[in-house]
């Protein structure tokens, strides 16, 4: 359950980006997760409800995309969707491939003061 | 109602800590080591038959990561060296956070080697850099050869891969050269040793790659 953990992270950030806006109520937090993450939104979700009663974002809503593994081969740079996660260049075979994209976890935006605006 | 867009990563504030410990234990010319597995795969019994073998050599500390109790660290503690323990109350994993404070509480100046057995899990540890030298993962050959692509974040962020429990091959069904393979696929750089603890086979290649990667980092 890290999801606590990350949690905790995830509401320090927006609470502080609430502040900054002079904000009453965070409403909606939307997420970027990556394909290779070792984190579960359900488990995301149920930390976030009871982590975040009596805060500003109590009783908003949590949403996610989730972004596709993506790598780029540093021999060739070539740009690619690792299949079945092999991380092999398809073009040139090399093993040298950087993770470009998939290992997000990240705040997108937040939506604030939805009410009486 | 207005949007804000925020871009910033929930492992932040994790980052920033994690190079705070790789600063310090730099600093103290420590070199360290996270090692990894579920639970059962021999963490603990790796250390128990390798320590022996490099504190002559080497000065050894140890942290150790469990959910509730001490008993890894009193097996470890058994051989005469520093073992520091980190309760984590249930929490799945060591962050950088919780290594920070155990490098207030101990030595670091009496040691050379620090290794750091984390709590047993394939998941969480892998999201969590702790700021060391490097990551090993232990896979003992008792849990299937389909780990690589089950779990394939801790494959990719490990440097070496131990493959433990190689005395039991003709009892189950691992296809070894599956697994290396899987895991090469993953992480082509990944390097990998068959090892027993239990037989005593394969633990100075064990001893061997960490005397080689702490020469190769050049800690002072």
């Amino acid at each position: 359950m890290h999801e606590v953990s990350v949690m905790q992270n995830l509401l320090e950030i927006v609470m502080a980006t609430a502040d900054r806006e002079d904000a009453e109520t965070i409403d909606v937090i939307h997420l970027r997760i990556g394909e290779m993450t070792g984190i579960n939104f359900e488990s995301l979700e149920f930390a976030f409800e009871i982590l975040s009663k009596g805060t500003k974002a109590e009783g908003g809503r949590l949403e996610y995309d989730r972004v596709a593994l993506k790598g780029r081969c540093s021999g060739c740079s070539s740009e690619f969707h690792p299949v079945d996660l092999v991380f092999r260049c398809p073009e040139c075979g090399a093993g040298n491939v950087d993770i470009i994209a998939g290992r997000e976890m990240e705040v997108d935006y937040i939506l604030l003061d939805e009410e009486g605006s | 109602m207005h949007q804000i867009n925020v871009g910033e990563d929930l492992r932040e504030r994790n980052r920033e800590i994690a190079a705070e410990n790789r600063e310090m234990l730099r600093r103290h010319g420590v070199f360290s080591l996270n090692i990894m597995s579920a639970p059962g795969a021999g963490k603990t019994s790796l250390l128990v038959k390798s320590i022996p073998l490099l504190k002559d050599k080497y000065r050894i500390g140890v942290i150790e990561g469990d959910l509730q109790t001490t008993r890894d660290a009193e097996r470890v503690g058994a051989l005469g060296i520093e073992v520091y323990q980190i309760q984590t109350g249930g929490v799945c994993h060591l962050d950088a956070a919780m290594v920070h404070s155990a490098l207030h509480q101990i030595d670091l100046d009496s040691m050379d080697i620090l290794l750091i057995e984390n709590v047993g899990n394939l998941v969480c540890p892998a999201e969590f850099d702790l700021g060391v030298d490097a990551r090993v993962m232990l896979l003992s050959i008792t849990e299937g050869d389909d780990k690589p692509k089950k779990y394939p974040l801790m494959f990719s962020e490990s440097r070496l891969l131990i493959l433990n429990k190689v005395d039991l091959i003709e009892m189950v069904d691992f296809d070894i050269a599956k697994a290396r393979r899987e895991a090469s696929d993953i992480n082509p750089h990944i390097e990998i040793i068959e090892l027993s603890c239990r037989s005593g086979a394969g633990i100075e290649d064990w001893t061997g790659w960490i005397e080689k990667l702490y020469s190769e980092i050049g800690v002072e």
